[in-house]
């Protein structure tokens, strides 16, 4: 057995880790509502569900960050109880992230060892800094992880964040190591490099947690796979008795039909949106493709293939290296976004929160945050009457539910959000709309209408160009689907093509095959 | 943000927007001051002797403060996207002088020279503008920094014995009143107050600007063009800080480089006491205009009951604090009482990352 | 941006601890530099007096830079530093011309005088959750005015021997060094060892670069956060007693009529701490506090009239904040 470095002398920490009737709930919503599940050594166990289904906060439970509303954790069949991270780090069990806590200018080595740095004896208890590096070293480097340990944090890639965290988790001599999600922003190199380490983990007896909802990694590494749907565990699974379709029919909670594909097509053949040999190096390269009035484009991809700053770039965020855009045969390029905008194309992206939507505003103020310049005046000043009609219009068309447009939109659901989104750019008429990840953070009810509302507008002349994650999402939309490989166009897929097995392997490498 | 956290509670922010979405109606805490500005005015007038000395007299202490308010007019809208100018004291020093040494070197009309005065401003705020959207240099230091050169300027340009004496129509504007009872200030400061409020509160300027406040990335992915918008913003803080200055040269019938020096800190008081978020975005120019009422009269009362300026500057010191405080304890993400107990005991309270940089 | 090349990625730079060691030694250099070129076209730039006086004038700002640079490297700014000055130096200064103050109590007095408004600040940030740079404009005007009050409208205008001594004395005939250069070279090393050796140190710097993940590793963020404001307070009234031996004076107006605190963040900033926290260097600002005198000193030879001082500060801001932003930028690309 391989030693770890820090790894006391004491009996081995991990063991059978087991939530019993765990409950959480946030004020009067529960989120968690009696899961109990056991983690079993030697073995990788993954919470499977859709977005909101609770896993992270199962997670968050077990490594002492959220405390359970009821329920109760024990060890070894020993009861524990986590008041906070640190009393999780002494029993040996630590989370990895779903986003990494960055200390961007201290150095990798010193960020592993936050709030624990070792002193030297003696009168002048400085920090043993030699200890630090080396032990940073030692921790890095049985990950088969060369990292230069002085640098500063923020030079490392989202991968290298993750196995430094895991190798704090080695640090602390942690046996049992969750990972909330950690596949999302990696490549597929970087997804079979972590899975190379938690194999080696896993083989020497460690207990590890992962949660992921896609179904390709799930089914590669897990051993146990537990379902939760709307805060309920709805099964347990071991490795002989995996069944994709079972665990996806559990996971959404009906059963998996074939996804419906329209039969219909709103695409015309007339072009809205053209571009041609656009470059931004080294993010992307030659991107170009005709988009229809009426027609959903979709751009496929890993994350960091470069979707989202194709789509920047065409909005006018950035300027491109060289290449063209066309939108109705005039020239876009370069063009700053209030132009582009004005001249009716509109870009919703993938971060809400951050970049699409202004929270703390309410929802009118959402709504005609885009389309200012054209907002009708009188006297100079906003015509409030107008902007309330079109608030109450839009919140109608597309069902927002709200206590009316004066509400806060951070105060309303995901998906609600999502429509508000919509509303405010479909409120300009615009000819091409680009929609970076619709459903993020939507819980499936509320998918299924902005699909709906989707193929409305597309319906009506709205020319789309859709990016997103999710595969199923792609394959219920799209007219027609390209596939972005490290910035780069490798396949076209139409009509009979577009299947999940088809779209989830066209992106997967230059030669369209996983490499 | 995933559907893993329920939404949030429904906590209006204290300086709520009004039914109709405007920031002209007042909300919660601008009813809050002005029950204190009630409250304030009864007591000095009751307490403190020749504190009313007729109408005509009671609106001439405004004289005496009004200048700050002309300041905080710009002020806010800088702070309102998120942003400071810590400049507004020397550029409305810098700026009285270039006025005044128009007029006495070159002999312009007074009124013209002031005009210049406030293009002056004006241009001195742009270039802090620049200093921030173009050199990528936070608000804090470049208006830090350009508050050193401004003044430099002022003093320099100033020199040993900077003019005085300008012709009594120019001193009106400072002394003078319409009728001997209503001072020129007071039509001067409510009209741009007015306006203030039109342009923050109902125009699409003012809509940009609180956009930017709140969210600057959203801003800019929903068209706005924010360089733009910020030089726009200093340039209208310098303005009126320019506007400020040539008020108070009025006033003093003289200027001097350092005159803007006391604006910073009360200006900056009364933007926050208004209800205007430090961070950005939230806020109203009601408030603040009813905060610089009772900044403005506090100072006077005690100063005729007898207390010294420095008295005065420490109390609006505390009151800057206390404002803060009290803010953070009702509008924070969580109820007021329980926090407040939580936050002084040493039990740690799950709050998200603490108190966030200036 | 191949996956396998992200992964094991390079040993070719230390960018963090090579940036901060650059700017220092271009401070340096650029110091050097600047006594050159003054001395050859005027004569008695490097007299023993004229360094003198750039030295020592530099002591101050340098003491008050350090406590700053703490403050900064937390995502914090303290703007009462003057005022702690000046009260420090007023107070004990009246005391010593009027009862004869000991030295040594007078610096045991400011010593608690430092800490108590220090932390004072501090409290207020940390646990009343006031914006740094509202709570310290707020404590300025109220410490500038506990000045006025305690000088009732005297000053200061002769000091004991002690003091003068220790303002103005040396270690020893053979080795003349100034004493509060002493005082200083403690300070620092005591600061520095602090910074970068000791958990407290490494604490500051975590708080600075994500508060958040601080907290969550267990360090204990609110009770950095008083500390911090703490020695700025210490550090400040440190450097008010040394004002008061040095120049044997104090009045209302000492620390704040020059801005000191101003420039003691134009210091910090010079020197390579960056604004935004999480990155600070003790070195780089008494560095930067030394170039920042022999500049303003050469000007002074160079006979440009002295109220362009400051402008000459702002401008120095902006350059070494515009410079360092570039650079972060080209580097990050």
């Amino acid at each position: 057995m391989s030693e770890w470095p820090g790894q006391p002398d004491t009996a081995p920490r991990a063991g059978t880790y087991a939530a019993h009737d765990v409950t959480k709930s946030f004020g009067a919503v529960a989120v968690l509502r009696g899961v109990s599940v056991t983690l079993h050594p030697g073995r990788v166990h993954t919470m499977m569900g859709e977005n909101g289904a609770g896993k992270s906060t199962l997670f968050k439970i077990l490594s002492g960050i959220v405390q359970p509303t009821a329920g109760s954790l024990s060890l070894g069949g020993t009861p524990v109880v986590l008041g906070a991270p640190q009393a999780a780090h002494a029993h040996g069990i630590y989370l990895v992230p779903q986003e990494p806590a960055l200390m961007p200018e201290l150095s990798v080595a010193e960020t592993m060892f936050v709030g624990q740095l070792p002193t030297t004896g003696g009168l002048a208890r400085r920090i043993d800094w030699r200890q630090v590096r080396a032990r940073a070293r030692e921790a890095l480097g049985s990950l088969g992880l060369d990292i230069d340990v002085e640098q500063p944090a923020r030079h490392l890639s989202i991968a290298q964040q993750q196995l430094v965290e895991c190798g704090k988790a080695l640090l602390y001599g942690c046996r049992i190591i969750l990972f909330d999600e950690p596949t999302s922003p990696l490549t597929s190199h970087e997804v079979a490099h972590l899975f190379s380490i938690m194999r080696r983990l896993r083989d020497d007896g460690c207990t590890l947690g992962f949660i992921s909802h896609r179904m390709d990694e799930v089914l590669e590494i897990s051993d146990d796979i537990s379902v939760l749907r709307d805060g309920v565990l709805v099964d347990t699974v071991p490795r002989e008795r995996f069944d994709r379709v079972r665990l996806m029919s559990q996971m959404v909670g009906r059963e998996m039909r074939v996804i419906p594909r329209r039969d219909w097509t709103a695409a015309t053949s007339t072009v809205a949106l053209a571009v041609d040999g656009l470059t931004h190096e080294p993010r992307f390269r030659d991107i170009g493709f005709t988009l229809h009035q009426g027609e959903i484009l979709g751009l496929a991809g890993l994350v960091g293939a470069g979707r989202t700053e194709i789509a920047e770039t065409i909005f006018g965020i950035r300027p491109p290296d060289r290449g063209h855009v066309r939108l109705d045969g005039d020239d876009i390029t370069g063009l700053p976004t209030h132009q582009v905008i004005a001249k009716g194309l509109v870009y919703a992206p993938e971060d809400r929160a951050r970049h699409g939507a202004i929270l703390p505003m309410t929802i009118a103020e959402n709504l005609t945050g885009g389309m200012l310049p054209r907002l009708a005046q009188r006297l100079g000043l906003i015509d409030r009457r107008n902007e309330a009609r079109i608030g109450t219009e839009t919140v109608a068309r597309y069902r927002v539910r709200c206590a009316g447009i004066e509400q806060r939109l951070r105060e309303l659901s995901g998906g609600n959000q999502q429509k508000v989104v919509f509303g405010k750019w479909m409120g300009l008429g615009p000819r091409v709309a680009i929609l970076d990840e619709p459903t993020r953070g939507v819980d499936v009810g509320a998918k299924d209408e902005i699909y709906e509302l989707i193929e409305g507008l597309a319906r009506q002349g709205l020319a789309v160009l859709v990016i997103s994650s999710e595969t199923e999402e792609l394959v219920r939309l799209c007219d027609r689907i390209l596939s972005i490989y490290e910035g780069r166009i490798v396949a076209e897929l139409s009509g009979g093509q577009i299947t999940l097995d088809e779209v989830g392997h066209s992106y997967l490498s230059h030669a369209g095959e996983a490499a | 943000m995933d559907d893993t956290r329920p939404p949030a509670p429904v906590t209006q922010g204290p300086a709520a927007t009004g039914a109709s979405g405007s920031r002209l109606p007042l909300g919660g805490w601008e009813r809050a001051l002005l029950a204190v500005l009630a409250l304030l005015l009864a007591g000095l007038i009751g307490v403190v002797p020749g504190f009313y000395p007729g109408f005509g007299g009671f609106l001439a202490l405004s004289e005496n403060f009004l200048p700050f308010g002309l300041v905080a007019l710009g002020l806010s809208t800088v702070i309102l996207t998120g942003g400071i100018d810590l400049s507004v004291g020397a550029v409305a020093g810098l700026s009285a002088i270039v006025a005044a040494e128009l007029w006495s070197g070159l002999h312009l009309s007074i009124w013209l020279a002031s005009l210049i005065g406030l293009a002056a401003g004006g241009m001195f705020g742009w270039i802090n503008g620049l200093i921030i959207t173009r050199l990528n240099v936070e608000p804090l230091i470049a208006t830090l920094a350009t508050s050193f050169i401004y003044a430099s300027a002022g003093t320099a340009i100033a020199g040993a014995s900077p003019p005085s004496g300008f012709p009594d129509s120019f001193n009106a504007l400072g002394t003078g009143a319409i009728g001997g009872v209503l001072p020129y200030q007071v039509p001067l400061f409510a009209v741009l107050a007015i306006l203030f409020g039109l342009l923050i509160g109902r125009s699409k300027f003012g809509r940009r600007i609180v956009m930017i406040g709140y969210n600057v990335d959203a801003a800019r992915y929903a068209g706005v063009r924010v360089p733009r918008m910020l030089c726009a913003a200093y340039t209208i803080s310098g303005v009126m800080a320019a506007a400020a200055g040539i008020v108070l040269a009025a006033y003093y019938s003289a200027v001097r480089p350092d005159m803007g020096d006391v604006l910073l800190l009360t200006t900056i008081t009364m933007v926050v006491l208004g209800g205007v978020s430090i961070f950005g975005g939230e806020g109203s120019i009601a408030g603040v205009v009813i905060a610089v009422l009772v900044l403005g009269f506090l100072r006077q009362g005690m100063l005729i009951w007898g207390f010294s300026d420095m008295v005065t500057t420490m109390l609006t010191g505390a009151i800057l604090l206390g404002a803060i405080a009290i803010k953070n304890m009702l509008g924070g993400r969580g109820a007021g009482l329980a926090l407040l107990l939580a936050r002084l005991g040493r039990k740690r309270v799950r709050q998200e990352a603490p108190a966030r940089a200036r | 941006m191949s996956a396998a090349g992200t992964l094991a990625a390079g040993r070719a730079r230390k960018p963090g601890r090579a940036r901060r060691e650059r700017r220092e030694l271009t401070l340096i250099a650029a110091t050097i530099a600047t006594i050159l070129l003054v001395s050859v076209s005027r004569h008695g730039f490097m007299g023993e007096q004229n360094l003198r006086f750039m030295i020592l004038d530099s002591v101050v700002l340098s003491l008050l830079g350090l406590g700053q640079t703490l403050v900064i490297a937390t995502k914090g700014i303290d703007l009462s530093v003057a005022p702690m000055l000046g009260l420090t130096a007023l107070g004990t200064g009246l005391l010593a011309q009027g009862s004869g103050l000991p030295l040594w109590e007078a610096a045991a007095m400011s010593v608690v005088i430092g800490l108590v408004l220090g932390t004072i600040n501090g409290l207020l940030v940390a646990k009343l959750a006031i914006p740094p740079i509202i709570t310290t404009l707020g404590t300025y005007s109220l410490y500038s005015g506990l000045m006025f009050v305690i000088s009732n409208g005297t000053q200061v205008d002769a000091v004991p021997h002690a003091y003068a001594v220790l303002g103005n004395g040396v270690l020893a005939r053979f080795l003349p060094v100034p004493i509060p250069v002493l005082v200083l070279a403690a300070v620092l090393a005591l600061t520095w060892f602090m910074l970068g050796h000791t958990r407290f140190g490494r604490a500051v710097l975590a708080v600075g670069n994500n508060s958040t993940a601080a907290y969550n590793a267990g360090i204990a963020v609110t009770a950095t956060q008083i500390a911090v404001y703490a020695l700025s307070g210490l550090l400040a009234a440190i450097a008010g007693l040394m004002f008061l031996c040095y120049t044997g004076s104090a009045t209302v107006t000492t620390g704040t009529g020059d801005h000191m605190e101003l420039q003691s963040i134009a210091v910090a900033l010079i020197g390579g701490t960056a604004i935004a926290g999480g990155r600070a260097s003790m070195l780089g600002t008494v560095l930067g506090s030394l170039f920042l005198s022999v500049v303003l000193t050469a000007l002074v030879f160079v006979h440009v009239p002295p109220i362009w001082y400051s402008a000459g500060e702002g401008l120095m801001i902006l350059v070494t904040v515009a410079a360092g932003r570039r650079a972060q930028a080209a580097a990050r690309s």
